[in-house]
């Protein structure tokens, strides 16, 4: 080894340095130590002398390490490496030692500073001892930059790279460019109006060539390293075609849901299709879509729930039918029994109600007359499905199979089709003709309904086989479950099933005077009621009480009110028959014991409890089971509980070419779960048919999501108590007297008024009229998120502030007093193209008679923001001048702590405006308040504010309150800076590289900011910076080549274990593994030389360039030795 | 529910309803206050400003009497739990202030650790009895009854440990569980005057007279106090605004405690603490007299 030669240079940093530290004794101390040939001090070591000082010792002593010691490595070890390399020597064969920084600055007794800047400078001149030549490796540069962020700092960076002749990829999260300086009315001092210089270089930026603009993206990934990153980009669907879009407006017409603008900051409504103002870039519609609104989701169905409520407040019923239509084929029946799991989970019951969903589908069927409704052109594709059984499972399975071309046949064993809806539900829940209606849609799609023929019996199952190349079966749940108690066989003791199916087929069944039905669940209740209607008198008995059953509340209800009586914790013990004919019941009573496997307790028989109640008849209504008498002889696989054994997924049992599903599978269940089992056999059957794969795809199931606190408080905010309005009910008395219809709907206006009351929860309700609407098929509801990648040499970040919300600061009365606005709500109203169309109103519409405008809301306030906002004293003024200009009677105060004026043409501005007769306070404005304690202040806010200079507490009664709210970084903040590696001072804004000499650089080579990401700032400043960062990305891009620091981690192959802890440690992904070698390998291009693999690694295979362990331990030992 | 009881003097003289009302209505909800033995003064808010470190040992005395219980130490006058919470808090923050308060304490063979939390009753009932627990010893609920919810300044401010500072809701929350219907109060947090009404009356007197007007212009039937300088002030002064101001006031002021008892259905006078006032209170308590009268016998 070549012995070392040290110089040692001690900067003076003008006084910074030699004002504490005696810079005289730390040379001479230098001076002394071992290897050291020469010790200098200078003024300015970093000046061209100083430097020449360093190049003459390396030429004339023959120096091969040199040590500075002076102010941070930040500010110049660059400056003092390049003097090395320009002498020939390796420039990683220096050291610097921060004497300035690290000691005079930080201390002020001078003999301490002395002291430690003397172990500083041993420490560097111990580590530069073992110091190797490294290598700077060189890469190429990719000529593409990404701007991220379309304000006004992003779109002037853009414009300056792309007039270059550059490419540039101008990423922007919201659907249109422009930012916050959109939404402005006026701009300071000027008084220019935002969007005239704003827009002419919006337009230019959409046709740029060079510009390829990506609004409504998000950045989802990003690698690399300056001059070669990767990014990954999600473009989120518009769901409307910009190629195809004119922007028109015809769509806008149509669209029945409105709601808060964003732009507007919810001051005016858009619709859910939108452009966020008229001169958005791109010039093009979207469509906002939320997840999947709850009620959609728990449909079995999945109907579009929102989309027909829609169109019905918007009075377009035969619309909101046939949106209807084209999830369900029996709307009419649907809208009259379905049990609605959608109401159950709509997000309005945290409001007050839910929507009375299923008595509004039903409304919208009633509008509509099916017949009249136009059978779509099928093309039949000649293949031959038959149905066994004609419920709610087969209809569907039919109507779906029929639309897809196929020659569907029902075969029904009763004299009439409709399954349990007909049988089963009574006709004052849903009338005869509706049903029929229903089902002769169906018919006039080609279905076949074959009635009075029972499968094993009319028609063999192998016949079925031959003629039909699939079989659905839904033959229902149709055997009443025995009570299995003595004396069941008497006369006069009815299945409850039986029972319905008699009085609904017309048969005319004589019951006596005192009526018991035993059970809890619908059929119950619905023997209840068909029995009041024939005269009895009728009590319920069911053994376990009123929560545990299973039965529709609003049935009970309907049920209590006809007269029906209910007794709980009772179960018939014992019928007594005198005669052979039931005459009393033995009862015993019951008392609730742990949950079974139902869920619900279990009822238990209190002993000696009996009782006995003379009865005419008993009703036995407590289940029903499927009537597979003709199934066991074909082969079908039945479940333990005793009904059929189906795939889940696809419901084909084990014949081939069998499918089964509804009530004959699940056991007795609902019509509208039925119906979904039916559509999925529909699905099935097509996919065997058409040979494919049965299995579907799995799809992702989602489960309606309870929302947030937050959303359910927004909620509440937006949304008024409203009462849910039910439709009209016949009254119980009369009602009673015959079979007619209970419920008789709703009228139209309180139809829409219902309707009216949904939430929009999903914003589009995917009615589709905008569809209908647009002549240049430009919308489309399916269309994706894109995901792509790019390849970027630089990147300018450029992603703005978000505005404070005052709402916390609740001395402030924001979202209290209706007249109290933030300064961005107020520069929308004072937009011509705002909410108000550009006129200053209180919210009853009135204009103000005066005015208060408070400085410093969020900002220069220890709870909130330490900062000063920086643009808030001239947007107040601002906000004066254009409320005298407006409202020339009106008086404005304006409550400041300083008035901060520095920019060109401020201070003119403030003085101006003092002269416009604007009553200015010094004073931060402490409260606003409604109580008055004067005359003059009733109906009024009233500010309290200290006016510091009369020294007086001040109450100052106005009729509108704009709070100048403060800058803050915007909340995604923390994940962009985990995004593009950035750091964040502590005020949480981005930190640039030097707060005075590199403003827009970061300490990430290729990465800049600009604009108010990196603090708070004015448009000239973010138009500046803009520029400035435009200009580094250029600097970079047109050097054509990076330079990368050789501090990269290695990896000694020989002593690599193999045992992969540094790849999982890395943070970076930098380490991959080398399976032939079978050793770990960094890829210097990714690491960022953080040094964690170092540390982990066990094998102490890995070695960081710059900062191995000796030269590390050789520091240390400077540090210590005295 | 054990808690260490702090009393504070006020309660114990002038201001006993306010005690003796919210040891009963504390029973009833199951939380035993357990008086501390040989507890001391608080030095309220004056001492502190003339002699911040003497009333900071003062308080802490308390404290360390407090800490071997290991118990949240409960207050019922707001001046009390601002001054021991205001030590606590200091003591467990600067250790200067911790070493000087534990040599003066040393003489009498006490140190404080800091292991304590001081807490106000109000925080107490809302939030570790809760609504459940509340509701449910409710048998007379003050139905109709419009209440103006008065904080102070002092049971929420500095530090707004259980509740916002500028616009409390916990009194309003314990309120409705009672059934109670609490008004629109927009001075809920605002000064009463404080010890003014000795020292400065004519400042005093304007303050007093600005919550009384919001209280009635409110609607409410009665103000609900947390506070016994409160509650004196708002009650005792407003023959002497009605005089200077020429105004006619005449409104209930009592404690929560004392609209806790009613509508737990406690005996009127030796519970709830009732029948001493000097603005009458017949209206607003006639309804519950005959159902207590019922339940007593």
């Amino acid at each position: 080894m070549v012995e070392e030669r040290i110089g040692v240079y001690i900067c003076h940093c003008g006084t910074n340095i030699a004002g504490t530290v005696n810079v005289q004794e730390v040379t001479e101390f230098a001076s002394k130590l071992k290897g050291v040939v020469v010790a200098r001090e200078y003024k300015y070591m970093c000046s061209d002398p100083g430097q020449d000082l360093i190049k003459k010792d390396i030429r004339e002593c023959g120096l091969n390490r040199i040590v500075v010691s002076s102010c941070s490595p930040l500010m110049h070890e660059q400056t003092f490496r390049r003097v090395l390399n320009e002498t020939g020597l390796n420039p990683y064969l220096f050291q610097m030692a921060n004497i300035r920084e690290q000691d005079s600055w930080v201390t002020e007794d001078s003999k301490a500073a002395t002291e430690k800047a003397k172990r500083l400078v041993a420490a560097a001149v111990r580590r530069v001892s073992h110091h190797e030549p490294l290598e700077i490796k060189t890469f190429s540069v990719n000529p593409n930059t990404l701007v991220v962020g379309g304000g006004i700092a992003g779109i002037e960076a853009a414009l300056r790279v792309a007039d270059s002749g550059k490419k540039v990829y101008l990423v922007e999260k919201e659907p249109t460019i422009g930012g916050h300086m959109a939404q402005f009315d006026k701009t300071f001092p000027t008084l220019d109006c935002a969007a005239c210089i704003l827009t002419p270089k919006m337009s230019l930026v959409g046709s740029n060539p060079n510009i390829e603009l990506l609004a409504y993206s998000e950045i989802e990934g990003f690698s690399g390293f300056a001059g070669n990153f990767k990014v990954k980009i999600r473009k989120k669907a518009r769901y409307v075609d910009p190629e195809k879009c004119t922007a028109c407006g015809e769509c806008l017409n149509v669209c029945p849901v409105e709601v808060p603008s964003e732009f507007d900051l919810g001051l005016g409504l858009r619709k859910a299709i939108y452009m966020p103002f008229p001169q958005a870039v791109p010039h093009t519609f979207l469509i906002s879509k939320k997840e999947t609104p709850p009620c959609k989701l728990a449909c079995p169905i999945h109907q579009d729930v929102q989309g027909y409520l829609a169109l019905i407040a918007e009075g377009k019923f035969k619309e909101a039918y046939q949106l209807i239509r084209k999830t369900n084929p029996l709307p009419a029946v649907c809208g009259r029994v379905c049990y609605h799991p959608c109401e159950n989970v709509c997000n309005r019951r945290y409001v007050d109600e839910p929507l009375s969903i299923a008595a509004l589908k039903r409304f919208a069927a009633d509008q509509v007359d099916v017949e009249e409704i136009e059978i779509p052109s099928i093309t039949k594709n000649g293949k031959k499905v038959a149905i066994i059984g004609s419920g709610p499972a087969g209809l569907t399975t039919a109507h779906d199979l029929a639309l897809m071309g196929y020659d569907v046949t029902i075969f029904e064993a009763a004299s009439e089709p409709g399954g349990m809806l007909r049988m089963g539900i009574p006709a004052y829940r849903l009338p005869r003709d509706i049903l029929s209606k229903d089902i002769g849609y169906i018919e006039k799609l080609g279905v076949q309904i074959k009635t009075n023929v029972k499968v094993g019996k009319q028609i063999r199952f192998k016949e079925l086989k031959k003629k039909y190349q699939a079989i659905f079966l839904a033959a229902g749940a149709q055997r009443s479950v025995s009570l299995r108690i003595p004396g069941e066989d008497s006369e006069g003791v009815i299945p409850g099933l039986d029972f319905l199916r008699r009085v609904n087929m017309g048969e005319k069944v004589q019951l006596g005077r005192r009526v018991v039905v035993v059970g809890g669940g619908n059929t119950a209740i619905d023997a209840a009621r068909v029995a009041v209607r024939l005269g009895s008198s009728t009590t319920i008995l069911y053994r376990r009480s009123r929560e545990e059953m299973p039965a529709s509340k609003e049935e009970v209800h309907a049920a209590e009110m006809e007269g029906v009586k209910l007794t709980f914790l009772v179960a018939p013990k014992r019928i007594i028959a005198e005669k052979g004919r039931i005459s009393k019941v033995e009862c015993i009573r019951m008392e609730l014991g742990p949950p079974d496997a139902s869920g619900r307790r279990r009822p238990i028989p209190i002993e000696g409890s009996e009782f006995t109640i003379e009865v005419d008849n008993l009703i036995a209504a407590i289940g029903q089971t499927p009537d597979l008498e003709f199934v066991k002889e074909i082969g079908l696989e039945l479940s333990p509980a005793g009904t059929l054994k189906v795939d889940e997924a696809t419901l084909a049992t084990n014949l081939e070419g069998v499918f089964a599903g509804g009530d004959v599978v699940t056991g007795p269940a609902t019509v509208i779960d039925a119906m979904a089992a039916g559509r999925k056999a529909a699905q099935s059957i097509d996919r065997y048919l058409k040979g494919e794969p049965l299995a579907p795809t799995p799809e992702e199931v989602k489960a309606p999501r309870e929302p947030s606190e937050e959303q359910i408080a927004e909620f509440r905010e937006r949304f008024p108590v409203q009462e849910r309005i039910e439709p009209q009910v016949a009254e119980p008395s009369a009602r009673i007297k015959d079979f007619s219809e209970v419920v008789r709907g709703y009228d139209i206006e309180r139809a829409k008024s219902e309707a009216d009351r949904c939430m929009d929860c999903g914003i589009c309700s995917e009615c589709l009229e905008c569809v209908k609407a647009c002549d240049l098929e430009a919308i489309n509801h399916e269309m994706k998120d894109e995901v792509m990648e790019i390849d970027v040499g630089a990147v300018i970040v450029a992603t703005g502030f978000d505005v404070f919300d005052p709402s916390i600061a609740r001395q402030y009365g924001y979202r209290v007093y209706d007249n109290v606005v933030t300064s961005l709500e107020f520069e929308r109203m004072c937009n011509a193209s705002g909410p108000t169309g550009g006129k200053i109103t209180l919210k009853n519409g009135e204009a103000p008679k005066s005015i208060a405008i408070l400085h410093c809301v969020g900002s220069r306030d220890e709870n909130y923001h330490e900062y000063c906002s920086r643009i808030c004293c001239m947007q107040s003024m601002k906000f004066a001048h254009l409320v005298r200009e407006k409202l020339p009677d009106a008086k404005v105060y304006e409550l400041y702590i300083d008035i901060r004026a520095f920019g060109k043409g401020y201070e003119e501005f403030y003085k101006r405006v003092m002269n416009e007769e604007v009553i200015f306070i010094r004073g931060k404005g402490a409260e606003v308040t409604d109580f008055a304690e004067t005359p003059e202040e009733e109906g009024k806010l009233i500010v309290v504010c200290e006016d510091t200079l009369l020294g007086v507490v001040r109450r100052i009664p106005v009729d509108m309150v704009i709070l100048s709210v403060a800058l803050e970084p915007r909340k995604d903040s923390d994940k962009i800076a985990k995004t593009f590696l950035l750091s964040r001072s502590r005020d949480g804004f981005f930190l640039e590289r030097h707060p005075k000499l590199a403003p827009v650089s970061t300490a990430n080579d290729g990465i800049y900011i600009a604009g108010a990401c990196q603090g708070p700032k004015d448009i000239p400043d973010s138009v500046a910076q803009g520029g400035a960062a435009a200009a580094e990305a250029l600097s970079l891009i047109d050097r054509g080549k990076v330079e990368v620091e050789p501090d990269i981690a290695v990896v000694d192959e020989n002593l690599c274990s193999a045992c992969r802890v540094c790849i999982r440690a890395c943070p970076f992904n930098a380490i991959e593994f080398d399976e032939e070698k079978e050793v770990a390998v960094v890829q210097e291009t990714l690491c960022k030389a953080c040094g964690v693999c170092v540390a982990a690694c066990p094998s102490s295979a890995i070695k960081q360039q710059g900062f191995t362990d000796k030269q590390i331990y050789a520091e240390v030992e400077g540090i210590l030795a005295t | 529910m054990d808690y260490t009881y702090f009393p504070g003097c006020s309660v114990k003289g002038l201001n006993k309803s306010y005690e003796i009302s919210a040891l009963s209505a504390s029973k009833v909800l199951g939380v035993n206050l357990l008086e501390l033995n040989d507890w001391n003064c608080c030095g309220a808010t004056a001492y502190m400003s003339i002699y911040e470190l003497r009333a900071h040992i003062l308080a802490a005395r308390n404290l360390a009497l407090a800490e071997k219980y290991n118990r949240d130490i409960a207050t019922i006058c707001p001046a009390c739990y601002v001054v021991l919470d205001k030590t606590n808090r200091y003591i467990c923050e600067n250790k200067e202030l911790r070493e000087n308060v534990n040599a003066a304490l040393g003489e009498i063979n006490l140190k404080y650790y800091g292991s304590l939390k001081v807490r106000h009753l109000l925080d107490i009932i809302v939030n570790d009895v809760g609504e459940e627990a509340v509701k449910s010893k409710v048998t007379a609920p003050l139905k109709g009854l419009k209440v103006a919810p008065y904080y102070g300044c002092q049971t929420v401010r500095p530090f707004g440990a259980f509740d916002d500072k500028e616009n409390p809701q916990t009194m309003e929350q314990l309120l409705r569980w009672i059934g109670a219907e609490p008004v629109k109060f927009p001075l809920k947090a605002k000064c009463c005057g404080g010890m003014q009404r000795v020292t400065n009356e004519e400042a005093a007197l304007k303050l007093i007279e600005r919550l009384l007007k919001a209280a009635s212009r409110s609607g409410a039937d009665c103000i609900a106090t947390a506070c016994p300088l409160c509650q004196m002030n708002l009650e005792a002064s407003q023959d002497r605004v009605n005089s200077i101001f020429g105004t006619h006031y005449s409104m209930p002021t009592l404690y929560f405690t004392q609209l806790l008892g009613l509508a737990f259905g406690r005996p009127i006078e030796s519970e709830v603490a009732l029948g001493q006032e000097l603005v009458a209170v017949d209206k607003i308590i006639e309804p519950y007299k005959v159902s207590v009268i019922k339940r007593e016998r």
